[in-house]
């Protein structure tokens, strides 16, 4: 079974870029809100974290700001 | 000392290394009613949200996934042995409805991404309509809302009917939410059997080339997460949770 940290694909200039990223945001996408629930023993901590919750939305922004990044490159490299 | 539970899985294989999981405990088998719960022995009262937590949660569920699919608990779920056999036990049948679903088979991810927006709609209406004043160019402005709000609604499950065309006859079952007001218009997860990721894969890929105005995030193989909840199932079969 291979691992989906290698097989995040998505257009553009991104694809090399930012896949750890997508790749991390995807994997907390999948663990943190869905899966097996026993009611009540969900007993996550949020003090003291270096990453809380990342939404969907922020996954967009993810994209957004490696285009960003991509075009300042490129346009620092002309 | 509680235990923090990774997964369920029908039958596990011991490991022939050992296999670590949460803040480095050792993962091991707890044999429930004829299933088996993935966990480790812990004496925290909670699970910090870190990289390395989630990254190692996954991690373990992912072992499991080289020899059975398993069912996923979601991140964070730490109980008692006798809570979590509590928690098979009464769900016994519905577990097995699960895993009879789920086995074999994958979940695959795709979410996608448009640069659609209502500020980007040009929402023409009938010229009768365009009277001016404040109450009426107030009145216009709400129609071309509600109207460009359909347009995208529309727009959106096209996109979803189109998905699901390519990859027809490859999905065992799938979940999509449309969210056609924002850019991530689309997120699906895809049951997907083992033998036929790679199709699935090709087919995605093909279809991506067909759609360059958007943009695509394909994902897996994962455990089948979003096919485990089986109380949010309960409960949408009978209103309450």
């Amino acid at each position: 079974m291979s691992s989906p940290f290698e097989q995040v694909l998505i257009n553009g200039d991104v694809e090399q870029l930012e896949t750890a990223d997508l790749s991390l945001l995807e994997t907390l996408d999948h663990v943190l809100s869905k899966g097996l629930v026993i009611a009540g023993e969900i007993t996550i901590s949020v003090a003291d974290i270096e990453l809380i919750f990342v939404g969907l939305n922020v996954l967009v922004t993810s994209v957004e700001t490696a285009k960003k990044v991509v075009r300042e490159r490129q346009t620092g490299n002309e | 000392m509680k235990l923090y539970a990774y997964c369920l899985a029908e039958s596990v294989e011991e490991f022939t290394v050992p296999v670590n999981g949460i803040s480095g405990a050792p993962v091991r088998q707890l044999a429930l009613d004829g299933l088996v719960a993935l966990v480790s022995d812990l004496e925290i009262a909670s699970v910090p949200v870190t990289r390395e937590n989630a990254l190692m949660h996954e991690a373990v569920v992912r072992t499991v996934m080289n020899q059975t699919t398993p069912l996923p608990f979601r991140f964070g779920t730490l109980a008692t042995a006798e809570q979590i056999q509590s928690y098979v036990s009464a769900r016994k049948t519905a577990l097995e409805s699960r895993f009879a679903l789920v086995r074999g088979c994958v979940e695959m991810s795709v979410k996608i991404i448009w640069n659609a927006s209502f500020n980007d709609l040009k929402v023409e209406l009938p010229k009768s309509q365009n009277e001016e004043g404040p109450g009426a160019a107030f009145l216009l402005k709400k129609k071309r809302e509600i109207v460009g709000s359909e347009r995208l609604a529309s727009e959106a499950a096209e996109l979803k009917q189109w998905l699901s065309d390519q990859i027809q006859g490859l999905v065992r079952e799938e979940q999509v939410s449309l969210r056609p007001t924002e850019k991530l218009v689309l997120a699906a997860s895809h049951l997907v059997e083992r033998d036929a990721v790679a199709t699935y894969t090709q087919k995605l890929t093909a279809a991506r080339l067909e759609r360059p105005e958007l943009h695509f995030l394909v994902s897996g193989p994962w455990a089948p997460y979003s096919f485990a909840n089986i109380d949010l199932e309960f409960e949408m079969h009978f209103g309450v949770s």
